[in-house]
């Protein structure tokens, strides 16, 4: 077992990473508060589509590190060790976007939520026919599910993790990798049907089957470029420098460039189909997306999120250069959020950004940050994994 | 240390992945056995009875262009049957061999050396059998080449709007794609066996096929780099594949086709079933072929783990499609699933469920997935519940039309049948050949990951023991003092290893050498450091080219349903660009197929009719497993005498002067 120096797995006392994340979050709560008295007390249907968009983003960054843990763990991948306790720690802050979430749930759902509208239900036998599904109560403990089990999954999966570094027995890593494939079920169903209730009924008429794998796809995308992003973080504050090489950041863009590739295919699968069919009722979602000023945001998604992107990763040194790595990683949790207010924004309307959106993603983002910090108190790489020394030595051929 | 951790897992003590440790050339002559002995008498059997099939099938297409499709079951409603079915079920199977060969070898999977070979040719065969269906659908294969943008005396162009002209191209471009990468990762086997022949044809025949392959480093760098490209390209092209089969029913608005989850659902369930193929044919191959050591059970519990997995996405696939059905509040898309679980087709609906989400669970238990006899029977479901889940989408979907007067039900007459059965007699005439004339096993590549594969690190470090090599400045004097060059080619130094090589390699281009070059079984990494070679430019072709295929596709495209052929499709733009990415993306990943098989072979100038080191009896061992530095009698420092002692003294075992 290679001796890592202990200044570089974990962040040392009076370290500017240690502070960083305590102001992130009293400014998070501090905006947080501004934002719900603001937008309660001005224009409340506002402030609940921009706090669903806020909360979303950093769910699938969340979600992202999650399957990254899951996905490394169930397939014994050796490469990833020296970076999957990042992943593990940025999975620990879904509990608190979840604690997040209950006051939309509970007092946002009818300003966004257009079946919960009884009168609306009456008329409407569409609605109708959903009803058994798509009534609050159900609504209810189907997100109450979703919230528990990640968190269980996140903590265990962290906890376990933890654990081996104290005691360094192997016997965890099995563990791990016996419960790990369960647990990807459990992911694939929750997150499957938390698009579905939080995004697609939104809009409660319409439906895509593949709406999940969509959801799924940026939320991967996202955790992996917001992983590389705290990982470039790490490195100019000296930690990790020793842990983390080009040769993982190069495997991680090279991860991304898939997803890039990937978010495209599933997008223009979805919207390829329906346009071709061209069924009203299913188009009826894109022309939302097509008129009232979103137009150029849907291309500009199209470009941004996968043309751009697509081209300027690949190069095999963009990948493996602090700077090129960094700005592309920032750009696509910039459309990854982008993608998200496309997905929830033009039910509201017309696409008209609003300071509200700012202030909810701020305040979220905060606390998030701020949790985050405290998660990654402990060691930043699981030291006494034993496939840490593979992750260390392995070279991209 | 790093090598002991790379063989041998913490966790599991991953077992070898060859056991028994052959040595590389008990590799070769495990492999090539099978290529140069009698074969067995089951292979005989088995090439009888795969023959009969295929007369089957030519009897059938026969009679079919005799008589016309009036043969088959086909009719109102369902006037899609059996030949679809088949055409997808092939497609699917034809999927595995790309997986297992590109995405595997993406993941670094090094396991799938033992069976990439066999899964690549199966995709090869399985795609051949799938284009056969739209080629014979219509009863009058004399007018296939309308399917192809061919100028014609008509002024009549293809119609690119249609699902069905995006399937012309994608399966082709895919075949085209496959057979490159199955052939490219031949090369060096096929030289193994030019190496080995010991008759005049053979010789002459794995000769011409290998191309003049001599295991050189500076054709090894060129070899990876375009296998690299060509896996990458082939990764997104799999997924394309069947992505645009499914569209073939998805574009519809056919109640139970028309769903938007059917392209990944489908390539899921494409790899699903191409993996229980290859294990049924594994499973068979390695005990008729005794290669158990080399296709082990390790590699048949990863196999039937990722059967599982994709088992279980198939499975998600149809519970979504089922909830979907309900939820959207659409009575016809809710009649359609319902009926499939209830209606007259419920058999067919829960065999397909029992053989897909239910048989696959077994996989849970490494009892199941290390016990040959559960393997088989599991992977044969596997095989039975794919089939059935093509029938299912086809023909439930269709049996009730609209029109309830026009309901029936689709009985299957003898032709369906045998046409089906023929088509696996062409799958397995095809692939026992296959077995008998190529090696089944990929053997450069199982040399690379054998134990004692990798130059030892730390040899660079290491130089100091020898003794200094004549610096260039004094080789360089000596030959400005007019010593006389012997007439031969050049230098042959043999080396045990690829520890030796690498070292020896260091020091020869430290000496100042130019035309000198390195020679292995398999491509030993560390070498291109110490030779001081370049990357690779074969990049930057494929990208150009890869480029210029889809412009070409796009702009096919636009001319034909804009300017030549102008039709109205319901009601689609003339130039409909969603439904042309289908085919600019096949056209850019066939760009950048042929640019990595053109920079493979210009940059390490091949084909090659004759080179002096082939003039050397020892060097045939190249492709088995020796490793040689060959020095060209032109390089400004060569001078017979000196470098032979040279390379003595770097730990040749061997230096032979070559004419």
């Amino acid at each position: 077992m290679p001796t890592l120096p202990p200044q570089e797995v974990s962040i040392p006392p009076g370290h500017g990473l240690e502070s960083v994340p305590k102001i992130a979050a009293a400014v998070g709560i501090v905006l947080l508060i501004a934002s719900f008295g603001l937008g309660l007390s001005f224009d409340g249907k506002q402030f609940w589509h921009s706090y669903l968009v806020a909360c979303l983003f950093f769910f699938s960054i969340g979600l992202g590190a999650l399957f990254f843990v899951l996905a490394n763990i169930a397939s014994r991948a050796g490469w990833s060790v020296a970076v999957r306790r990042l992943a593990e720690h940025i999975s620990i802050t879904l509990p608190v976007v979840g604690i997040l979430f209950v006051p939309l749930l509970i007092w946002g759902a009818h300003d966004l939520y257009h079946w919960t509208h009884s009168e609306a239900v009456a008329e409407d036998p569409l609605l109708q026919h959903k009803s058994p599904y798509l009534n609050l109560p159900f609504f209810y403990i189907r997100s109450a599910l979703y919230l528990i089990c990640w968190a269980l999954i996140a903590w265990w999966f962290r906890r376990q993790s933890l654990h081996q570094d104290e005691v360094g027995d192997p016997g965890i890593t099995r563990k791990l990798q016996t419960f790990s494939a369960p647990a990807l079920i459990v992911f694939g169903v929750t997150v499957t049907f938390a698009s579905f209730d939080w995004i697609m009924s939104l809009d409660p008429h319409w439906y895509s089957t593949i709406f999940g794998v969509y959801f799924f796809a940026g939320s991967f995308l996202s955790g992996l470029a917001f992983m590389v992003l705290i990982f470039l973080r790490l490195h100019s504050g000296g930690l990790l420098t020793q842990v983390v090489t080009y040769e993982h950041f190069h495997d991680l863009g090279k991860l991304i460039f898939a997803f890039v590739v990937f978010w495209a295919y599933i997008g223009f699968s979805q919207f390829m189909l329906i346009w071709y069919a061209s069924i009203p009722e299913e188009t009826l979602w894109y022309a939302h997306r097509w008129e009232h000023g979103w137009k150029p945001v849907s291309i500009f998604l199209a470009a941004g999120h996968f043309g751009l992107p697509f081209f300027f990763l690949l190069s095999s040194d963009v990948k493996r250069r602090r700077t090129t790595l960094m700005l592309v990683c920032a750009w696509l949790l910039l459309v990854h959020y982008l993608d998200l207010y496309w997905l929830v924004m033009p039910s509201h309307g017309g696409f008209h950004p609003h300071y509200l959106d700012l202030l909810c993603f701020l305040g979220v983002g905060g606390v998030f940050l701020g949790v985050l910090g405290w998660a990654m108190r402990p060691n930043l790489v699981a030291v006494r994994d034993p496939r840490l020394p593979e992750s260390l030595s392995y070279e991209n051929v | 240390m790093a090598q002991a951790v790379m063989d041998l897992d913490p966790i599991e003590r991953r077992p070898e992945l060859i056991t028994g440790s052959p040595g590389f050339h008990g590799i070769t002559e495990a492999v090539s056995r099978p290529v140069e002995w009698t074969p067995p008498l089951g292979w005989y059997i088995a090439l009888g009875i795969s023959m009969a099939m295929l007369g089957l099938f030519g009897v059938s297409i026969g009679w079919l262009v005799w008589e016309g499709t009036g043969i088959w079951g086909n009719n109102l409603p369902v006037a899609w049957g059996w030949p679809i079915v088949n055409f997808v079920f092939w497609v699917g199977i034809g999927h595995a061999g790309t997986l297992i060969s590109a995405v595997l070898f993406l993941f670094r999977q090094k396991w799938r050396t033992s069976i990439n070979r066999a899964a690549e040719a199966m995709t090869i065969f399985a795609v051949m059998c799938a284009l056969v269906f739209p080629g014979i659908h219509t009863g009058r294969p004399w007018v296939d080449y309308w399917m192809l943008p061919i100028p014609n005396q008509m002024d009549m162009w293809p119609q690119f709007r249609s699902p069905l002209m995006w399937d012309v191209f994608a399966v082709s471009i895919y075949f085209t794609v496959s057979l490159i990468f199955w052939y490219l990762g031949l090369i060096p086997d096929l030289a193994t066996l030019r190496d080995r022949a010991k008759t005049r044809i053979r010789q002459v025949c794995y000769g011409i096929l290998s191309l003049g392959w001599r295991g050189s480093h500076r054709q090894w760098l060129h070899y990876e780099r375009s296998y690299l490209l060509l896996a990458g390209l082939a990764t997104p092209l799999v997924l394309s594949v069947h992505s645009v089969v499914s569209f073939d029913f998805a574009v519809s608005q056919l109640p139970g086709w028309h769903t938007t989850i059917f392209p990944p659902y489908f390539v899921a369930g494409a790899i699903f079933s191409g993996m229980a193929m290859v294990m049924t044919l594994m499973l068979i191959c390695r005990v008729v072929f005794k290669m158990e050591h080399i296709i082990t059970m390790l590699h048949f519990d990863r196999m039937a783990k990722l059967i599982l997995l994709t088992g279980m996405i198939v499975g998600y696939a149809y519970s979504i499609e089922f909830f979907i059905a309900w939820f959207s509040g659409n009575q016809f898309e809710y009649f359609a699933f319902v009926n499939r679980a209830t209606g007259p087709y419920a058999w067919a609906y829960w065999t397909m469920v029992s053989c897909n989400v239910l048989a696959p669970q077994v996989f849970w238990f490494k009892k199941a997935r290390t016990n040959v006899v559960i393997l088989f029977i599991v992977s044969i479901f596997v095989n039975i519940g794919m089939w059935f889940e093509r029938f299912v989408i086809v023909v439930t979907s269709l049996h009730r039309d609209f029109l309830p007067s026009s309901w029936d039900y689709f009985t299957p007459t003898f032709w369906d049948v045998a046409t089906l059965i023929g088509s696996f007699g062409l799958f397995f005439t095809l692939f026992c050949l296959f077995v008998r004339y190529a090696p089944m096993v990929a053997m450069a590549e199982v040399k690379g990951v054998l134990p004692g594969s990798h130059p030892h690190h730390g040899e660079e470090e290491s130089e100091a023991e020898f003794e200094a090599p004549p610096t260039a400045a004094t080789v360089a004097e000596a030959a400005k003092e007019g010593a006389e060059k012997p007439s031969g080619a050049g230098l042959l130094a043999q080396f045990e290893g690829p520890g030796e090589l690498l070292k020896a390699a260091n020091q020869v281009r430290k000496a100042g050498f130019k035309a000198w070059d390195a020679h292995t079984p398999y491509p030993v990494h560390g070498l291109e450091r110490a030779m001081g070679l370049q990357r690779s430019r074969v990049p930057y072709l494929v990208l150009i080219m890869g480029l210029s295929g889809a412009a070409a596709g796009m702009l096919l495209q636009w001319w034909v349903s804009g300017t030549a052929y102008p039709l109205i499709v319901s009601g689609k733009p003339f130039f409909s660009w969603p439904a042309f990415i289908p085919v600019t993306f096949e056209c850019g990943v066939l760009g950048g197929a042929l640019g990595a098989l053109l920079g493979f072979l210009i940059f390490s100038k091949l084909p090659q009719h004759h080179h002096w080191l082939f003039n050397s009896k020892r060097f045939e061992q190249v492709t088995d497993d020796k490793f040689f530095i060959s020095v060209e009698s032109k390089d400004p420092l060569f001078d017979g005498e000196q470098t032979g002692q040279f390379l003595k003294k770097l730990g040749a075992s061997a230096v032979e002067q070559v004419a």
